[in-house]
């Protein structure tokens, strides 16, 4: 009993730094992803280009691949690195990947508000500002919900690939149970809180959702 | 004075001329029908008309003010744009509701946006506010609509749609009322409902103009019929004159195609 609770103690301590990873990435990729899906959707081709290239690499590579890079990169191009602690590192690079993959999402959302709406607020005389707030918002919101909640559930399990630059989480804890005490049962045990974890999100944006079945889009 | 006077609009998208030298006046409390071949720039026009497209070359005289001239920079700035649109209202084929707002919201909101731009908003607000939805009440009884006020778009069907999207170009008293094909995207059997919501705009000497494929419907109800192809205007006149006696040789073979088929 008393292992076991030392192994919960442990694991939670792990799980902090779990979801310290998971809500510094969300507090910077939401928003920075709508910036990116701005640059995505500009009118100057340039731009437009630059950022999709870059989304397309960011998306076709793997995550683990871009925490080397982040993490190593800066020190094999200029001798040292930028990004001396391994958490910020993985935040960096957690936030240039969730960034991008929001932004796609921010972008077909807001692209799939027919222009019917858009232009339904001009004829009536309203501002872009009016229109973006009164009739385009909820519209995109309702539609990104769905994708959001996909995409912030991977995050949460994706949070463990950051151990492969050395960053403690829970399995990197779970997994010194093995390798110091031969036991096996604390990494099982960990899927448990990953578990949880995600069935709160799940019932989150249930709510969420829930709430915006008053209207159809 | 007209209340509408449209001269020598044309209009390109790339190399295809899609309006080439529109010209006509429309007197207040007039009906206008356009008809035409599908691609004949029925729409187009509209849209020039409420600042939807911009007319590489024409103008647009409102009540004896020049909304748009392309000669004369100083009818095109954008900041302008957005009042000279009030002139006009404009109901879509596709009716394009506002989903998240209830029936009610759906007409008073761009009412509400705009009053809040009046210098004594502040003071009046309540007044205001009250007298904007009286009216949007008033309007939406007037299309049939009064006990679906706090429904949302998606529980209505098409025709009641339509009839709320006329109600809320009405809302903002437009000089004149255009309708791009009201019944096009409505089932048979709902057409009649908004079309006898429209002709009783007609009676009630609203200036309109309306795109329609309904040819029946245009020859009841409109002053003047205005036949479009290829960009063009063939020919315009009194309802009973182009259908019964057109004298082009275009809209005799149009119209006979129509009520062959
Ligand atoms: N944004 C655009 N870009 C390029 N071409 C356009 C655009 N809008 C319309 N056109 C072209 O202009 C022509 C006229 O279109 P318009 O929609 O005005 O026709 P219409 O008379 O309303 O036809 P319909 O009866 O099918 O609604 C068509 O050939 C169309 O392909
Ligand atoms: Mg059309």
């Amino acid at each position: 009993m008393d292992l076991f609770l030392d192994v919960t103690q442990n694991l939670l301590v792990g799980f902090a730094a779990t979801c310290k990873l998971f809500i510094l990435t969300l507090i910077f990729s939401l928003p920075l992803g709508l910036v990116v899906s701005f640059g995505s959707m500009s009118r100057f081709f340039p731009l437009r280009w630059l950022v999709r290239t870059f989304v397309w690499i960011i998306r076709g590579t793997p995550l683990m691949l871009q925490l080397f890079v982040v993490f190593y990169g800066p020190g094999i191009v200029w001798g040292t690195t930028i990004f001396a602690d391994r958490e910020v590192a993985a935040v960096v690079a957690f936030v240039i990947n969730y960034s991008c993959y929001f932004s796609e999402i921010y972008r077909s959302g807001i692209e799939g508000v027919p222009k019917g709406q858009n232009e339904a607020g001009q004829v009536l005389g309203m501002t872009k500002p009016q229109i973006f707030y009164h009739i385009t918002l909820l519209q995109v919101i309702k539609r990104i919900v769905p994708p959001m909640t996909n995409e912030i559930m991977t995050l949460v399990k994706d949070t463990s690939l950051a151990r492969i630059i050395a960053v403690v989480d829970i399995i990197f804890v779970a997994q010194r149970y093995i390798t110091s005490s031969a036991l096996l049962w604390p990494l099982f045990y960990s899927g448990v809180f990953y578990l949880l974890f995600c069935g709160l999100l799940t019932i989150i944006f249930r709510q969420f959702e829930r709430k915006l079945r008053f209207f159809s889009v | 004075m007209s209340v509408l006077d449209v001269r020598n609009i044309r209009k390109c998208f790339g190399d295809t001329t899609v309006l080439d030298d529109i010209s006509f006046t429309l007197e207040k409390g007039e009906t206008l029908s356009i008809i035409g071949a599908s691609g004949s720039g029925k729409t187009t026009l509209l849209r020039c008309l409420n600042f939807l497209e911009t007319p590489d070359s024409g103008k647009i005289i409102v009540n004896g003010e020049t909304l748009f001239d392309a000669d004369d920079k100083n009818t095109q700035r954008e900041s302008e744009k957005r009042k000279k649109r009030l002139h006009f209202g404009l109901v879509f084929q596709s009716f394009n509701l506002f989903p998240q707002h209830n029936v009610l919201k759906n007409v008073t909101l761009a009412c509400e946006l705009l009053a809040k731009e009046r210098v004594d908003y502040k003071q009046n607000k309540r007044a205001i506010q009250k007298e904007i939805e009286n009216n949007a009440r008033e309007l939406l009884d007037s299309v049939g609509l009064s006990e679906k006020l706090g429904f949302y778009p998606h529980q209505l069907s098409g025709g009641q749609q339509q009839r709320v999207a006329i109600a809320r170009a009405l809302a903002l008293r437009p000089d004149i009322l255009c309708f791009d094909e009201p019944t096009s995207a409505l089932d048979p059997e709902l057409t009649g409902e908004v079309l006898k919501v429209i002709k009783g705009l007609a009676e009630k000497d609203t200036t309109m103009i309306i795109v329609t494929h309904e040819m029946q419907f245009a020859r009841e109800v409109s002053d003047i019929v205005m036949f479009m192809d290829g960009g063009v205007v063939v020919e315009q006149g009194h309802p009973e004159f182009v259908f019964a006696a057109p004298s082009e040789e275009r809209t005799k073979q149009f119209l006979e195609r129509y009520f062959e088929g």
